[in-house]
């Protein structure tokens, strides 16, 4: 499989509800800066490829792939652009560093959510033309359909569910990116018996994450050990309503890479764009049993605040820092696109030494 | 260099209509059934599928890449689409090659779709919003705007002869009467009929561009143990390169695709090729204009600068010419659904190179290609380079038919589509407001003072407009601000006669790329006015036509537009 790929860099930028007066090729730009002097790489001469996440509807721009090479110092340079979440770039890049066309890459990500006025349009934008959007029904309600289907099977509890937000959000108080940590309680109702504080509330921001094969460089502080992505039907009409399948397949996938045993994993960073995410994920990951307190220590999407396409390399981000640290040494990272996909990616991360 | 050996085993198509009746998933289905059946595989043979569409605009669907999911066949399985922009097709089967050289997966699934039919009432729609939101979008661009002044500047920088441009479109409408998927093939064009035909936007013509389209690709690549297990003809994936360039068009000479350069060499070089005129045997430029082949031409290293159009005149690029260039028909003759249309480009080599493409078959047994594709804001350059190596086992081969691997699909008309019960419109309806930052949002104040602002970078010394807060070239952020004057020359101009979506227009537009005085590399977007079409003359010199200042907003449009300047 090519050589063991490491994580040499990582920046961020912005992570607050509104980012006012900075625009997405400026957090862009600050992300990226941090990324490469962490790494101790020049952009325009030491990496070989860039890979981004985006798609076009949540930019307001068609082909949003043009708009990303100079705020990182991608000009002319081999740049192109996964439509998926972060974490498919980051198993994008392995593959670029273990085929052996690149020897460091950088992947980017980015949320600049606060640009757009109608954020339910754009989730009604990704149903099904056909058979779906006719019914009006919201993007949104998939979420409360499949927590229903998910509590009724395995025999949680709402207040299971709440757990999860309440202590995400504890997490979060000693993460300076989150926005959310001292969010008051919101029982708003969204979709029975999904709530609004069990729902991720959106931030801007941006993460870039530099990687390099190990031949290349040896003094990576986290190894990417495997990757794995996957997804379950696209039509709501049959997939599965119980079990986050998607996730299952890519920790498949990303476990036998990694010759990963589940009982060395003591850290967690997985999707809880809704607090039942972030159990249906666990039971997939076959970590149902990990210790609450090593699962999102960043405080997830629900203490950091929604990325959206960046929500996978926020994750990352977290592990990254944990096993930098010495808090962890072995972590599993997961990510999921958000309603109404079931497009999922699982990386498993090593500290190195 | 680089990991295992990767082949094409595989390729399938739909035909190429201008509307089909099929769904965006059904002609994903289509081609990669076909592909699958060229292969003699099942969809359980694949390990990964790799996916590309260009905007997301065109199948009306946010996400289209899980939406078309199931169609490719990539339920359950891991899939990722990627784009960039009209270079997608050709990428992806530059993700496909990495997918496999890394180990990923050993039999790969690569499928280009694109339904641009859907997009209503012109697909032209979904190109309205690839143009800067803050300092292009106010001033209505059309995607002819840019290629008529790309195609401008290269006329006038080399004083090119538009027949000699024309003769592309000629020879690949006719090349694409061989082809069973062409839309738009005909054996008896001439270039009197490309030079009569309507003018859109000066100097591009209707038969100087190619057709919107429907339609989908795919292609089987594998692992050299999978691909030496299923066909004792595979065709090699030999090189891979791509290469986007800046953002800031209208800082660039558009005279040369630089980028495609760079991802030519990048290519080249991975394949061992040193001198391309000798040893590529048969090439698949992206020809989504009749100038863009021969721009490509050069970019791909394979004529000198300047030089396509009179070589392409002469018949050198005919299928049966030295170099032959599009034997396929290309993007003008059998259509151009976007991504897909890249992707055909590739099942072409495969076809030629196996000598398995009937009619189009070129002469001789080439045993090596180059597929290239382009895009985004005339910026990305994708090229695959792809052989046989070793000559071909099976010499019969050469003269055999092109397999059965084309299905479907079912053109529509227009009157059919909406007599039809059931067609779904949707309004995208979703509003933005789009944070300028710090430095556009500086930009932009000074407009409503009348004034233009440039950041300056001092390690490469440049004047920057439109201004940005980092240099793209030293990666560092600018330095300050300084003013530069609102006269300048024109760098290239259009004569636009028609509408986004295709009505003519009493009055032509006439936008056009000006070099701002002071400035170092240019300047920005912006239209004429004050003078009489015919008197437009690239070089010449313009000035601002500020609004009254009680009119002014912060904008690109605080700049009525510009006219000619008297000059001492």
């Amino acid at each position: 499989m090519g050589p063991r790929i490491g994580i040499v860099g990582v920046g961020w930028s912005g992570f607050r509800p509104t980012t006012a007066g900075r625009s997405y090729k400026e957090l862009m730009f600050e992300a990226a800066t941090a990324a490469y002097v962490d790494a101790g790489v020049d952009p325009r001469t030491d990496v070989d490829s860039f890979v981004c996440a985006s798609e076009d509807v949540e930019e307001g721009t068609s082909i949003f792939d043009e708009y990303v090479p100079d705020q990182l110092g991608g000009v002319q340079r081999p740049v192109h652009t996964v439509a998926a979440d972060g974490l498919f770039a980051l198993a994008t890049a392995a593959m670029l560093l273990r085929s052996g066309i690149a020897n460091v890459v950088a992947v980017e990500a980015h949320s600049k959510a606060s640009d757009v006025l109608t954020p339910g349009r754009v989730d009604a934008f990704a149903m099904d033309p056909v058979l779906n959007r006719p019914l009006g029904v919201p993007a949104l309600a998939l979420a409360g359909l499949e927590m229903r289907r998910f509590l009724h099977e395995t025999g949680r509890s709402v207040e299971d569910c709440a757990a999860v937000a309440v202590r995400n959000r504890e997490h979060a108080r000693s993460n300076r990116r989150a926005s959310y940590a001292d969010a008051p309680p919101d029982p708003t109702p969204l979709f029975d018996p999904l709530i609004a504080d069990q729902a991720a509330r959106s931030a801007d921001g941006c993460i870039v994450v530099v990687l390099a094969g190990a031949q290349t460089r040896a003094d990576a502080s986290v190894w990417v050990d495997g990757v794995g992505w996957s997804q379950d039907a696209p039509s709501i009409e049959s997939r599965d309503w119980a079990r986050a399948v998607a996730t299952e397949r890519a920790a498949e996938g990303a476990y036998a890479q990694a010759d990963l045993a589940q009982a060395d994993v003591d850290l967690a960073e997985v999707d809880d764009a809704f607090a039942y995410k972030q159990l249906q994920h666990l039971d997939a990951l076959g970590l149902a049993s990990i210790d609450p307190g090593r699962v999102n220590r960043s405080g997830g999407a629900l203490g950091e605040g929604h990325l959206h396409e960046a929500n996978g390399l926020a994750r990352t981000l977290g592990a990254v820092e944990q096993l930098r640290a010495g808090a962890a040494r072995t972590a599993v990272v997961q990510s999921w696109r958000g309603v109404p996909s079931t497009s999922a990616a699982v990386a498993v991360l090593r500290a190195a030494g | 260099m680089t990991g295992r050996r990767v082949a094409v085993v595989g390729a399938g198509m739909t035909r190429f209509v201008r509307r089909a009746q099929e769904t965006g998933k059904e002609l994903a289905f289509q081609a990669s059934k076909a592909a699958l059946d060229a292969a003699e595989l099942r969809l359980a043979d694949v390990d990964a599928v790799c996916l590309t569409s260009a905007p997301d605009a065109f199948d009306g669907v946010h996400r289209k890449g899980d939406y078309l999911a199931d169609g490719a066949g990539a339920w359950g399985k891991p899939f990722i689409r990627t784009y960039v922009g009209g270079g997608s097709g050709v990428f992806t089967a530059i993700q496909g090659w990495y997918t496999v050289a890394s180990g990923q997966a050993d039999v790969v699934l690569c499928v280009a779709e694109e339904k641009m039919s859907s997009c209503q009432p012109h697909p032209q729609g979904a190109f309205l919003t690839i143009f800067d939101n803050i300092i292009e979008r106010p001033l209505g661009p059309n995607l002819l705007w840019i290629f008529a002044l790309e195609m401008q500047r290269y006329m006038d920088r080399y004083g090119l002869d538009k027949r000699d441009i024309a003769s592309v479109a000629v020879k690949n409408k006719r090349n694409a009467a061989g082809h069973p998927a062409a839309l738009l093939g005909q054996a008896d064009i001439t270039v009197e009929d490309v030079l009569a035909s309507e003018v859109l936007a000066w100097p591009v013509q209707r038969l100087d561009v190619s057709p919107i389209s429907d339609g989908a690709v795919a292609l089987v690549l594998a692992s050299e143990d999978a691909a030496r297990r299923l066909t004792d003809r595979p065709v090699w994936v030999q090189g891979v390169g791509w290469n986007l360039d800046s953002t800031y068009w209208t800082n660039r000479d558009l005279v040369y695709p630089e980028y495609v350069e760079n991802a030519a060499r990048m290519a080249y070089a991975m394949a061992g090729v040193t001198e391309p005129r000798k040893q590529i045997h048969v090439a698949e430029p992206y020809d989504p204009f009749d100038y863009k082949e021969l721009h490509h031409l050069e970019g791909l290293l394979l004529f000198d600068k300047g030089k396509a159009p009179e070589a392409a005149a002469a018949g050198v690029t005919a299928r049966d010419g030295d170099l032959p260039c599009c034997p396929s028909g290309g993007l003008l003759g059998v259509g151009n659904p976007i991504a897909a249309a890249g992707l055909m480009k590739i099942a072409e080599l495969f076809w030629q190179l196996r000598g398995e493409a009937g009619e189009r078959q070129v002469p001789g047994t080439p045993e090596r290609g180059v597929a290239q594709a382009w895009g985004d804001l005339m910026q990305v350059g994708t090229v695959v380079v792809m052989g046989t190596e070793d000559a071909r086992t099976d010499a019969a081969g050469a003269t055999a038919d092109q397999p059965a691997t084309m299905l479907g699909p079912t053109p529509l008309s227009d009157a059919a589509f909406r007599a039809a019960a059931g067609a779904v419109e949707t309004d995208l309806d979703v509003r933005y407001a789009w944070d300028p930052g710090e430095v556009m949002g500086a930009f932009l104040d000074a407009l409503r003072e009348g004034r233009i602002l440039a950041t300056i970078c001092t390690a490469c010394g440049r004047t920057l407009v439109p201004p940005r807060a980092f240099c793209e070239r030293c990666f560092r952020p600018t330095d300050g601000w300084t003013e530069v004057a609102a006269t300048g020359t024109v760098e290239t101009f259009s004569i636009c006669h028609v509408t986004w979506d295709m009505r003519p227009l009493e009055v032509p537009e006439l936008p056009a790329v000006i070099r701002l005085e002071g400035s170092s590399d240019g300047g920005f977007l912006h239209k004429l006015g004050d003078v009489e079409p015919s008197a437009i003359r690239i070089g010449m010199p313009v000035e601002a036509v500020w609004r009254p200042i009680a009119e002014r907003t912060g904008s690109i449009l605080d700049i009525a537009h510009f006219r000619p300047r008297e000059t001492a």
